[in-house]
């Protein structure tokens, strides 16, 4: 009875390690997904012309500061462009949302009911000289005061008036000229328009009701396939997460992996090939062993001290791909040999016999018969070792690899950044929208990664050998 | 000097081996006539395929052997010094007790052994002349590039691995066990094979079993606990045994 007590206290044991690193996978996936959600609508107002920016206005005695989007970028010849929207407008509302910050837009966006392409309306501010016209402060019993020197068309014909003093632009009173218009802002969002002002003209207060705010329709291509190409293809642009790219990043990768990859693989296969064919048992060999077996344990952000040190300084590589592909290749060099040497290990004893019984020399067994028959497990193992490579971040970062990088590295000797760092760079700003690109770089990666393995076993799967026995 | 009246192909002479500081074979002398079979035969571990493996120094693969003494291959020591294990293995041929195909096609599993000795000749001839010594080529002519060794069955297997030795011409060919992994009916194949091959290569094969020694062999050597006990022509090993020990083993009173 207790020795079925023990099997079942193990099977579960087992299943449950099973299930939670497949739940962990699942949701893994999942959740990045749906951070990185907000993408295609981040893309498709990206590409109805438009970058956006958050600003705050501070209002006395307010706790917190009210915060307001301005369009920092309007492409020329986009629909954002053709509709008369320029830099230094403010998004006011979008699809009757109103927006007091990037992601209040690009919400809008995405929610808006409707098929792939929606036309929503905008309603936007101009900027300042516009909406307004020419403001001038002014000191008057050692206050600032904000007068109107010369009124836009639209605010004479709200019964503004030249020489007209701004106190209050809806209750929120006016500090600077600047301000005065982040207030107009604010109070068109916040209290709808028209806005109500307060002005002091010829001694006297006057209450105007004013709507400065301009009205259109735009249309945002929403289409995640494009979204997600774009983001793939495009340079990266670091200001605007809506215009972020992951191309430097991803070709950044694959360079440094293939550099990498021609280093460590014929040098941790004939490393194995030595170890595992030619070398003798004695004290030198269980040495190297050692040193392999604990060159694979240093923690990789170790490994990066030696990139920068050997690679960078001493031989003078400096943050190039040519330095990260040899400090990886430092890094999976005792993955390839302990995989290779596994699979050389599987070929057995007999056929090396046979081989060296018709007179084959121990290069030509080597070479002719034990490697071609263990390199499908040699690639299997190494096509591993390469996706944690592709993951590592750590030695890069202790090299010294840039965090941003907005051109395709053309040389070996060009500065680079990888996946995984950019993922790191992303995931640490703090405005709007960055968190959903770092979770899309996740899922590219994570994607790639899925490939690389799901191609080991299938390559495993394909081309194991089972020696009869 | 040998007591019988032949010319040996390969001889040892005083030879003794040891593993590590264990003794696997004591003072061996013995001589394997041209173009006949001879069986070693003995109880297991009684170092009848140490000897062998010692006959074509594929024993050198195995770490810290020590060896005293000489085999002589038609006069040459080839423990000697300068003598290339390489160049040994090329001229005497081996077959396992397992077949061991290379996982490649039938022909390059044969071709290899040319190729690799800058075969000049017609690739093509020598393959199928082996396989034909071999008794293979009817069953593989048709798929001499689509079939692997590892598609055919064992006893042809067996025969592939002796064609692919033969391939190379070797002077003696050496077979440890060649049926011990084989049905009866594949044995008794290989079997007549073996009495073939004496027209073109002598044999000598260690076996296990007696019956199989008496049918194929010429002459049998007899060993136990590593030494040579007794060597002489199969039907007298078998019927008049000079040592009590021969006697007790061939009359299955142990092993």
């Amino acid at each position: 009875m207790r020795r079925k007590a023990i099997g079942r206290v193990f099977a579960g044991v087992a299943g449950a390690a099973v299930g939670v690193s497949l739940l962990a996978v699942a949701l893994l996936i999942l959740i990045t997904a749906f951070q990185a959600g907000p993408l295609t609508s981040m893309r498709a107002v990206a590409e109805a012309g438009i970058s956006l920016s958050l600003r705050s206005l501070e209002v006395p005695g307010a706790r917190e500061a009210l915060t307001y989007v301005t369009i920092a970028q309007v492409v020329a010849g986009s629909p954002a462009a053709a509709l008369g929207l320029s830099r230094g407008d403010a998004l006011v509302a979008l699809a009757g949302t109103g927006v007091d910050r990037p992601s209040r837009a690009w919400e809008a966006v995405g929610r808006a009911p409707g098929g792939r392409a929606v036309t929503l309306p905008v309603v936007w501010l101009p900027r300042a000289e516009v909406a307004l016209g020419g403001l001038r402060a002014e000191w008057r019993n050692g206050e600032a005061q904000v007068v109107m020197v010369s009124p836009s068309a639209a605010a004479r014909e709200a019964g503004l008036q030249p020489g007209d003093v701004l106190l209050a632009i809806g209750g929120i009173p006016v500090s600077g000229t600047r301000q005065a218009w982040e207030a107009l802002v604010v109070a068109a969002r916040t209290q709808g328009v028209p806005v109500e002002i307060t002005v002091e003209r010829e001694g006297e207060r006057l209450t105007l009701f004013w709507d400065p705010t301009r009205t259109g329709e735009l249309t945002f291509v929403r289409d995640p396939l494009r979204a997600w190409w774009s983001f793939l293809t495009t340079l990266n642009e670091p200001r605007y997460p809506e215009r972020a790219g992951l191309l430097p990043a991803f070709l950044g990768s694959v360079y440094v992996v293939l550099v990498m990859a021609a280093v460590a693989l014929p040098l941790g296969i004939a490393g194995a090939v030595y170890l595992e064919e030619y070398a003798s048992q004695n004290a030198l060999t269980r040495a190297i062993e050692i040193l392999v077996a604990n060159l694979a344990g240093i923690p990789s952000a170790v490994v990066g001290i030696i990139g920068l040190e050997v690679f960078a300084r001493a031989l003078g590589a400096g943050r190039s791909i040519l330095a990260g592909g040899l400090t990886l290749a430092v890094l999976i060099l005792p993955i390839v040999i302990v995989a290779s040497r596994e699979a050389l290990r599987s070929v057995p004893k007999t056929i090396r016999e046979a081989a060296l019984a018709l007179g084959a020399t121990r290069w030509e067994t080597v070479r002719h018969h034990v490697l071609p028959y263990a390199f499908p497990a040699i690639l299997t193992g190494t096509i591993l070792s390469f996706s944690r490579a592709l993951g590592e971040a750590a030695p890069l970062l202790f090299l010294g690899a840039f965090l941003y990088v907005t051109y395709v590295p053309q040389g070996l000797r060009d500065s680079f950044t990888v996946v995984p760092l950019q993922i790191f760079a992303w995931a640490t700003r703090p405005q709007d929208g960055f968190a959903a690109v770092a979770a899309a770089a996740i899922v590219v990666l994570l994607s790639f990664l899925l490939l690389l393995n799901a191609g080991a076993i299938l390559l495993r799967n394909r081309y194991q050998r089972r020696w009869s026995e | 000097m040998s007591p019988f009246d032949f010319e040996p192909v390969l001889s040892a002479r005083n030879f003794s081996l040891w593993y590590d500081s264990q003794q696997a074979l004591r003072n061996i002398n013995l001589d394997i006539p041209a173009h006949q079979v001879t069986a070693i035969i003995g109880p297991s571990g009684c170092g009848k395929s140490t000897l062998l493996r010692s006959f074509n120094r594929l024993i050198d693969l195995v770490p810290n052997v020590r060896v005293v003494g000489k085999i002589l291959f038609r006069g040459m020591d080839i423990y000697g010094r300068g003598v290339d294990p390489v160049e040994v293995r090329r001229r005497i041929g081996m077959v396992f007790q397992k077949p061991n195909p290379f996982p490649k096609s039938v022909f390059e599993n044969v071709a290899f052994g040319l190729r690799i000795n800058g075969y000049r000749g017609n690739l093509r001839e020598r393959v199928e002349e082996a396989l034909r010594l071999a008794a293979l080529w009817d069953e593989v002519k048709d798929d001499l590039h689509r079939k692997t060794g590892y598609d055919l069955s064992g006893g042809q297997q067996q025969r592939l691995c002796i064609a692919r030795a033969l391939a190379v011409e070797p002077e003696v060919l050496l077979m440890d066990e060649p049926c011990s992994a084989l049905d009866p009916i594949a044995t008794a194949k290989i079997e007549e094979l073996i009495r073939e091959l004496t027209a073109v290569t002598t044999v000598v094969i260690v076996t296990h079993n007696l019956q199989q020694a008496l049918r194929v062999s010429d002459w049998t050597a007899f060993m136990l606990l590593g030494e040579l006990v007794e060597f002489g022509p199969t039907r007298e090993i078998f019927t008049r045994p000079k040592d009590t020990r021969t006697e007790a083993y061939v009359t299955g009173k142990f092993g």
